[in-house]
C-alpha cells in the first residue's frame, strides 16, 4: 500500500476546486509568539484580553451613557416602557416574569455556519444591558475554538441576574446554538430556561406584507430610522473569521465587531418601538399615515396582545379612510371583522370601496361583490341591488377564470355564484308578480 | 378431469403430482429435499423479569429456542453479540428480550434500533408496542425517520425509551444534532443492528463509519452501549459484525427453531435454439409454475430481479388465473409502491386473503408477511445468501414447502443450474466492507469533527489519524489549536454525503412525446453509453430516441420513434497502473493488485440494423471523460503462452474469458454486479502483455479487487468449469458471449487459453 500522504496528495489532485494554497508557516509562528501581547489592531478598537478559571478570550466593552439616541429612539426610554413588553413575553414563554429593563440581556451571536448543528460555533457573542446611567454593549470573541469555554462561562455570568434574552430569531437560532456549546463543554442544564423576547415574530406580524423582508437591517432602516454606513453583512462574518484564523490579522474582524455592536443597539431600539406601540404611547401610526395594510396589521397585533383600546382606535381610523391605497387586502379583513361584530353599517362602506376598486382592476377580486350580494339579499332585502352585485361578481369570476385558465377551485366558485344569481332572479321575478 | 385445476391438500400431494409429469420433470436439473427439523427449546432463564415472562406466556411462548436463550445469556454477560439464524426463526426476540428486560428494571435506560429500511422499522415498533401493552409497562417506542412529524420529534428525543431509525437518519439528523439527544446518549444501553448482512459494499463501508461516529458520541456522554446484531446467513457473520462495529463479538448460530420439510427444485427452461443457445423465457416458465401452484390453492411468492419483471409477471399471472382467483388475491410488491399499499398487502398475506405475491427483493428483508408455502425465483437472485433468504419466505414450521429456482439464460444462472453442488456444497457469500477507503473515511472524519473536535491520541478507523486531520486542516476544513482539531467550515458536511451514493445517482429518462413523463432510470455509470444524444433507448419494448442529455442535471429527454436499428456506443477505457501493492507469479500467469486510474470516455456510437446487424451509420458522442482512482487486480499471460495464438485469436479468447469472469466475480464478492468492472487488453500498457483487469467501481476502491486477487485460483477454475459445462456449441450469452461478439471459435479459444495456463503452472 503506498503511503497515506501520497494517496492523500493524489486525492487532492483529483478535486481541483479544493486544491488549496498551502498555509504560510511564518504567520502561524508569529501569531504564537503574540499569545500574551494583544495585537495592536485589536487594542485600537478597545478589545482587551480577559481571563477566568476556564481560560482566556477577548472582550470589547462599549458604554453609551444616557442620553443616547439610536435612530428614532432614545435608548433610555425603555427604562419606563419595558413593562409594556410583557404581552410579547407572555405569548413566547410558558410563564413569564414581568419585564424590567434592568433584567433584559440583548443578545446577538456571530457564528461560523448556518443551522443549529453541533459544528456551528458562535465565535462572537455580543450582548447589551441597561445600567443606571448607560446602555452597555459587551462583545466576546474567541481567537480559536479552544477559548470557547472561558467565553461561555463569562456569558453565563452575565445571564445570571437577567430574566429574558432579547433577540432577533434567538429562540430558534442563537440560543439553541449556545445550548449546544454548553453541552459540548460538559455543562448540563440546571434551573429554568431563560425567558425569550424574540422580536422576529412581532416584526413579521407587523411588516410581513409591507417590507421587502423582515431582516433586521431592513426593519431598522425602514422603521427605526437607523442608517448604517459600510456595514459588513452578517453573512460575510464566517468567511472573515476564517480569514482571521488563517492569518491572525484582527483587521478582518473590525467590520464584524461594528456590525454586531449595531445589531445589539438596534435590539434595544426595537424594544423601545414595540414598548411604545403596546403602551399606546406611540401615535406615529396615526401621525405619519402609514399604509393601511400596516395600520391594520398593527391593530390586529395590538388586539392579540390584549391592547384592545389602541387596537380599536386604529381600526376606527382605518374604517374612516377615504382611500384604500395600494395594498387593500386589509379592507376586506376589517370589513369581515365588523361583520362578525354585527356592525354591518361599518362594513358596508369598506365593501363598497373595495368593490369599486375591483371593478377598475385588471385582476379583480370578487369577494366584496359577494359580500354585498349577501348583505343586500339577507339583511337589507334589496333584491335587485343584491342581484346586480351577484351578476357583477359572476362577470368578474369569468374574467378571472380566463386569466387563470380555469382551475378547478375557480369552477366551484363560479358554480356557487351561478346558483346565487339564479336564486336571486327567481326571487326578484316572484316579487314582481 | 385435469388434476391441476383441483385444490390439493398439501404441498406434498402437489409435488407428488408434479413428479408424474415428464414434460416438466425433464427440465428439472436438480431436486434437493431438506428434512424437517424439530424444535430445540430450553425454559426461559430464571432471571428474566417476571412481567416479561408473563407477557411471553400470553403470546404462547412458554420456552425459548436455544439460540434465543443463548443470546440472552451472552448479553447478560456483557458481550456484543451477533445472531445468525434463518428467516422466521424468532430472531427479533434475541434482541428484544434483553432490551425489554433491562427497560423493565431501569426506566432511564435507552436503546437505539437500526434497520436498513423504514418499512422494517415500522414493523418493529408495532411488535414492541404489542409487547409493552401486554405487560402494561410504560415503554415508549418510536420510529424516528424522515416521516416523523416535527411536532413529536422533541418528545421522542427526550422521552423515547426505544428509538427505531435507519443509518441514513442517524448520519444526517441524529449525530450532527447529538446535543438534542442528551437523554438518549447518556443512558444508551443497547444498539440493535438488524439485517446486518445488508450493510456490505459501499453502503456497509459508510455505515461502519457512521457507527464509529456513534461510538464516539456515546463515549463523550460517558456511555458504553452493547451492540446486539442479527444477520441472515452469510459466511462471515462474526468477522463482518466485528468489522462493522469495531468490537469483539460473540457469535450465536445454534438455531433451535423448528422447520418443516423443504424442497429446492432447480428448473432450467428448455432450449429452443441450440445453435444460438437460446432457451425459453424464464419469465414465462416462472409464470407457468406459479400459476400451477396458485390454481392448486398453494400460497406462493414469486421473486423477480427487476421492477419491470415484477410488473410483467404480475400481469401474466393475474390474466392466467382470473377464473380461479380474483385479481385482488394476486398482488405485486416493490419499491415505489406507497407505504399504505404495502401495509395492506403485508396484512393480506398474513391473514391469507392474498394468495400470491410477485416481488422484487424488497420482501427479502424481514418484513412480516407470515410464512408462505411455495416460492418461485425468476432467475438466480445473485447470491447464495439471497437465495436462501428469499426461499425462506416459503416454509412453515409444520408441513412441506417448495422453492423453484428458474434459471435465466445469463452465464451465472446457467452455471448454477448445471452445478447444483456449487450452490449446496458451499457456504453462502461473505459480506465485505472496507471502512478505511480513504474517500469514505475522510467524508466521515469531516462529519465526526463537526460533531466533536478531535484530540491527539483519538482513533478513528485504521489509518493514521493525525495525518488525515492535518490533511483536512490544510484543506481549511479543520482548524488546529494545540493538540485539538476543530470543525471550521460553514457547511453542514452530512448533507453532502449520502450513504448509498454509488448506486443511487441515477439519470431519469423523460419521455416528451406527449407532455413530460418519467419512464425510467439509468445508473450514472451506464448513462454515457446508453442515453447519449441520438441513442435509441428501449423501454418496455418501445423505441425512444434521446433528444437531449442534460448531463449536470442528470436528465435525458427522449421521444418515441419507430426505426429499424439500435445504437451501440464505444467506450474508450484507459487504465493506468499507479502503484503495485501485491504480486505473484505462477506458471504462465502473473497477477498483481494495486492502485489504478481508469479514464472512460464514450467516443462514437454505431447504428446497427435490427436482425441483420449491419452497420448503417455512426456519430460522435460529446461527453466529459470520467476519471476514477480506485484499486484493481489484474493478471497477464506470459509471452510464451500468448505467442501460441494470433493476436486476433488472443483478443477473442480474452474477451470470452472476461465475459465469463464478470459474471462470476460478483458471485464471489457478494456485491452488486455494477460494483466491479472487467477490462481485457491484448497488450496492456503496464504489463506489455495480454491482461485482464478488474477494478472497483468506486473511488478509492472498496476491497473487491483485493478479494479477487486472493481468490484468483478458485475464480479461474470456476470459469473453466462454466465454459465446459455450457451446452452451447461455440459460445452463447450464457458463457463466453454470443458468437457475434467472440467469433465462431470464441468458446474454444477461451478454454484453451485457460487450460494453457493451468498446464504450465
Amino acid at each position: 500500500m503506498s503511503g497515506l500522504r501520497e494517496r492523500l496528495e493524489r486525492l487532492r489532485a483529483q478535486s481541483p476546486e479544493v486544491a488549496a494554497e498551502s498555509i504560510q508557516a511564518e504567520t502561524t509562528v508569529s501569531a504564537k509568539s503574540e499569545e500574551h501581547l494583544l495585537h495592536a489592531d485589536f487594542r485600537h478598537i478597545g478589545v482587551e484580553l480577559k481571563s477566568n478559571e476556564n481560560g482566556q478570550f477577548l472582550l470589547r466593552r462599549i458604554v453609551y451613557p444616557f442620553p443616547y439616541r439610536h435612530g428614532r429612539y432614545e435608548l433610555a426610554e425603555l427604562r419606563e416602557g419595558a413593562s409594556h413588553l410583557s404581552p410579547i413575553a407572555m405569548r413566547q414563554n410558558q410563564n413569564s416574569e414581568p419585564i424590567d429593563a434592568n433584567k433584559l440581556l440583548f443578545l446577538d451571536t456571530e457564528t461560523t455556519g448556518l443551522g443549529v448543528g453541533t459544528g456551528n460555533v458562535p465565535f462572537m457573542v455580543g450582548f447589551g444591558y441597561y445600567t443606571e446611567r448607560a446602555f452597555v454593549v459587551e462583545q466576546t470573541l474567541i481567537r480559536h475554538p479552544g477559548e470557547e469555554k472561558a467565553m461561555l462561562s463569562y456569558l453565563l455570568g452575565h445571564m445570571k441576574d437577567k430574566s429574558h434574552l432579547v433577540t432577533y430569531n434567538g429562540r430558534t437560532f442563537d440560543w439553541p446554538v449556545l445550548v449546544n456549546r454548553f453541552i459540548l463543554n460538559g455543562w448540563r442544564r440546571s434551573g429554568p430556561e431563560p425567558g425569550h423576547l424574540d422580536f422576529l415574530h412581532p416584526s413579521r406580524a407587523l411588516w410581513r406584507n409591507t417590507l421587502p423582508s423582515c431582516r433586521l437591517s431592513i426593519v431598522e432602516e425602514e422603521r427605526l430610522g437607523i442608517q448604517r454606513e459600510h456595514d459588513v453583512p452578517g453573512s460575510m462574518a464566517p468567511a472573515l473569521y476564517f480569514q482571521y484564523l488563517s492569518d491572525h490579522n484582527p483587521i478582518h474582524l473590525h467590520g464584524v465587531y461594528a456590525h454586531n455592536e449595531k445589531d445589539v443597539l438596534t435590539l434595544a431600539s426595537l424594544a423601545v418601538h414595540f414598548g411604545k406601540l403596546l403602551g399606546g404611547i406611540s401615535r406615529d401610526a396615526e401621525d405619519e399615515g402609514p399604509e393601511g395594510e400596516e395600520l391594520f396589521r398593527t391593530a390586529c397585533w395590538l388586539e392579540k396582545h390584549g391592547n384592545t383600546e389602541s387596537a380599536e382606535r386604529l381600526f376606527d381610523l382605518l374604517g374612516d379612510r377615504e382611500e384604500l391605497g395600494d395594498g387593500s387586502g386589509w379592507s376586506l379583513a376589517l370589513a369581515a371583522r365588523y361583520k362578525r361584530a354585527g356592525q354591518h353599517e361599518r362594513a358596508l362602506p369598506l365593501w363598497r370601496k373595495s368593490a369599486e376598486k375591483a371593478e377598475n382592476s385588471a385582476l379583480p377580486k370578487l369577494d366584496a361583490h359577494v359580500e354585498l350580494a349577501i348583505y343586500y339579499e339577507h339583511r337589507d332585502k334589496q333584491l335587485l341591488t343584491a342581484l346586480t352585485y351577484a351578476e357583477k361578481a359572476l362577470e368578474l369570476a369569468h374574467m378571472r377564470a380566463r386569466l387563470s385558465r380555469d382551475s378547478a377551485s375557480r369552477n366551484e366558485e363560479k358554480e356557487a355564484l351561478l346558483r346565487r344569481v339564479t336564486r336571486l332572479r327567481d326571487k326578484v321575478s316572484r316579487e314582481r308578480m | 378431469m385435469n388434476p391441476w385445476t383441483e385444490k390439493t391438500e398439501s404441498v406434498e400431494e402437489w409435488l407428488g403430482l408434479l413428479r408424474s409429469r415428464p414434460e416438466i420433470m425433464e427440465n428439472v436439473t436438480f431436486w434437493h429435499t431438506q428434512p424437517a427439523r424439530p424444535a430445540r427449546t430450553v425454559s426461559i432463564p430464571a432471571n428474566v423479569h417476571p412481567k416479561l415472562v408473563e407477557a411471553l406466556r400470553h403470546k404462547g411462548i412458554a420456552d425459548l429456542y436455544t439460540h434465543q436463550a443463548a443470546s440472552f445469556q451472552a448479553v447478560a454477560a456483557g458481550k456484543h453479540v451477533v445472531t445468525v439464524t434463518p428467516t422466521a426463526s424468532g430472531k427479533t426476540l434475541c434482541y428484544n428480550l434483553p432490551v425489554i428486560h433491562t427497560l423493565l428494571h431501569d426506566d432511564s435506560a435507552r436503546a437505539l434500533y437500526l434497520f436498513p429500511t423504514k418499512a422494517l422499522a415500522q414493523d418493529q415498533v408495532a411488535e414492541l408496542q404489542e409487547l409493552a401493552n401486554l405487560m402494561e409497562a410504560d415503554i415508549k417506542t418510536h420510529t424516528y425517520d424522515g416521516d416523523t412529524p416535527p411536532t413529536v420529534r422533541q418528545a421522542i428525543r427526550n422521552a423515547g425509551h426505544i428509538v427505531v431509525t435507519n443509518p441514513d437518519m442517524l448520519h444526517s439528523a441524529i449525530l450532527p444534532h447529538h446535543t438534542k439527544w442528551v437523554k438518549l446518549f447518556e443512558n444508551i444501553k443497547y444498539i440493535i443492528i438488524d439485517e446486518l448482512h445488508a450493510y456490505r459494499g459501499v453502503f456497509g463501508s459508510h455505515v461502519a463509519n457512521v457507527i464509529r461516529r456513534l461510538k464516539r458520541i456515546c463515549r463523550f456522554y460517558g456511555s458504553e452501549p452493547q451492540f446486539l446484531c442479527a444477520s441472515a446467513t452469510i459466511r462471515n457473520p462474526q468477522e463482518h459484525a466485528e468489522r462493522l462495529i469495531g468490537e469483539d463479538v460473540a457469535l450465536i448460530d445454534d438455531n433451535g427453531s423448528p422447520a418443516g420439510e423443504k424442497h429446492m427444485v432447480f428448473y432450467n427452461p428448455p432450449v429452443v435454439n441450440k445453435q444460438l443457445g437460446i432457451r425459453r423465457s424464464s419469465v414465462l416458465e416462472s409464470q407457468k409454475l406459479a400459476a400451477m401452484l396458485l390454481k392448486s390453492g398453494i400460497q406462493t411468492i414469486v421473486f423477480a430481479r427487476s421492477r419491470v419483471r415484477v410488473e410483467i409477471l404480475l400481469t401474466y399471472l393475474q390474466e392466467n388465473i382470473k377464473h380461479e382467483l380474483g385479481k385482488k388475491s394476486i398482488r405485486g410488491y416493490r419499491g415505489g409502491y406507497l407505504p399504505k399499499l404495502r401495509r395492506e398487502i403485508e396484512r393480506g398475506l398474513r391473514n391469507g386473503e392474498i394468495r400470491g405475491v410477485v416481488s422484487t427483493n424488497a420482501l427479502e428483508l424481514g418484513i412480516d408477511i407470515g410464512q408462505l408455502q411455495a416460492c418461485v425465483l425468476n432467475g438466480y437472485p445473485g447470491t447464495i445468501a439471497s437465495t436462501w433468504q428469499q426461499s425462506g419466505r416459503a416454509g412453515r414450521r409444520q408441513g412441506s414447502s417448495v422453492t423453484f429456482l428458474v434459471a435465466s439464460s445469463n452465464p451465472l444462472d446457467q452455471y448454477l443450474i448445471q452445478n447444483p453442488d456449487y450452490f449446496l456444497g458451499r457456504p453462502p457469500e461473505e459480506a465485505r466492507i472496507h471502512p478505511d477507503n480513504l474517500l469514505i473515511l475522510l467524508d466521515h472524519l469531516k462529519c465526526a469533527a463537526y460533531e466533536l473536535p478531535f484530540e491527539e491520541g483519538d482513533t478513528f478507523g485504521g489509518e493514521k489519524l493525525t495525518d488525515l486531520l492535518e490533511f483536512l486542516a490544510e484543506e481549511k476544513v479543520l482548524h488546529r489549536v494545540g493538540n485539538r482539531w476543530y470543525w471550521m467550515e460553514q457547511a453542514f458536511p452530512a448533507h453532502s454525503i449520502s450513504l448509498r451514493s454509488a448506486a443511487q445517482e441515477n439519470f431519469v429518462i423523460i419521455d416528451q412525446t406527449d407532455g413530460h413523463r418519467v419512464i425510467g432510470e439509468v445508473d450514472r455509470f451506464s448513462a454515457p453509453t446508453l442515453i447519449h444524444e441520438e441513442a435509441i433507448y428501449l423501454h418496455e419494448g418501445v423505441q425512444y430516441q434521446v433528444e437531449k442529455l442534460d448531463y449536470p442535471e442528470k436528465k435525458a429527454y427522449v421521444r418515441e420513434v419507430n426505426v429499424d436499428y439500435f445504437t451501440d456506443a464505444n467506450l474508450a477505457v484507459e487504465l493506468k497502473v499507479l502503484h503495485v501493492d501485491l504480486e505473484s507469479t505462477s506458471g504462465a500467469l502473473q497477477r498483481q493488485y494495486g492502485e489504478v486510474t481508469v479514464m472512460a470516455k464514450p467516443t462514437i456510437f454505431k447504428k446497427i440494423r435490427l436482425r441483420t446487424h449491419e452497420n448503417i451509420g455512426s456519430g460522435p458522442i460529446y461527453l466529459p471523460e470520467e476519471i476514477l482512482h480506485t484499486s484493481g487486480y489484474w493478471f497477464s499471460f506470459s509471452e510464451e503462452e500468448s505467442g501460441k495464438r494470433s493476436a486476433n485469436d488472443m483478443q477473442m479468447a480474452l474477451l470470452g474469458l472476461a465475459n465469463v469472469l464478470i459474471h462470476l466475480a460478483p458471485l464471489h464478492l457478494m456485491c452488486d454486479p455494477l460494483d466491479i468492472r472487467v477490462v481485457p487488453q491484448v497488450k496492456a500498457v503496464h504489463t506489455k502483455r495480454p491482461t485482464i483487469y478488474f477494478y472497483d467501481r468506486y473511488p478509492g476502491g472498496i476491497g473487491l479487487s483485493q478479494r479477487l486477487y486472493e481468490k484468483h485460483e478458485e475464480l479461474l477454475e470456476e470459469a473453466g468449469r462454466l465454459i465446459m459445462g455450457c451446452g452451447c456449441l461455440s459460445g452463447c450469452p450464457a458463457c463466453v458471449g454470443p458468437i457475434e461478439e467472440v467469433g465462431l471459435l470464441g468458446k474454444n479459444l477461451a478454454l484453451s487459453l485457460l487450460q494453457g495456463t493451468r498446464e504450465s503452472s
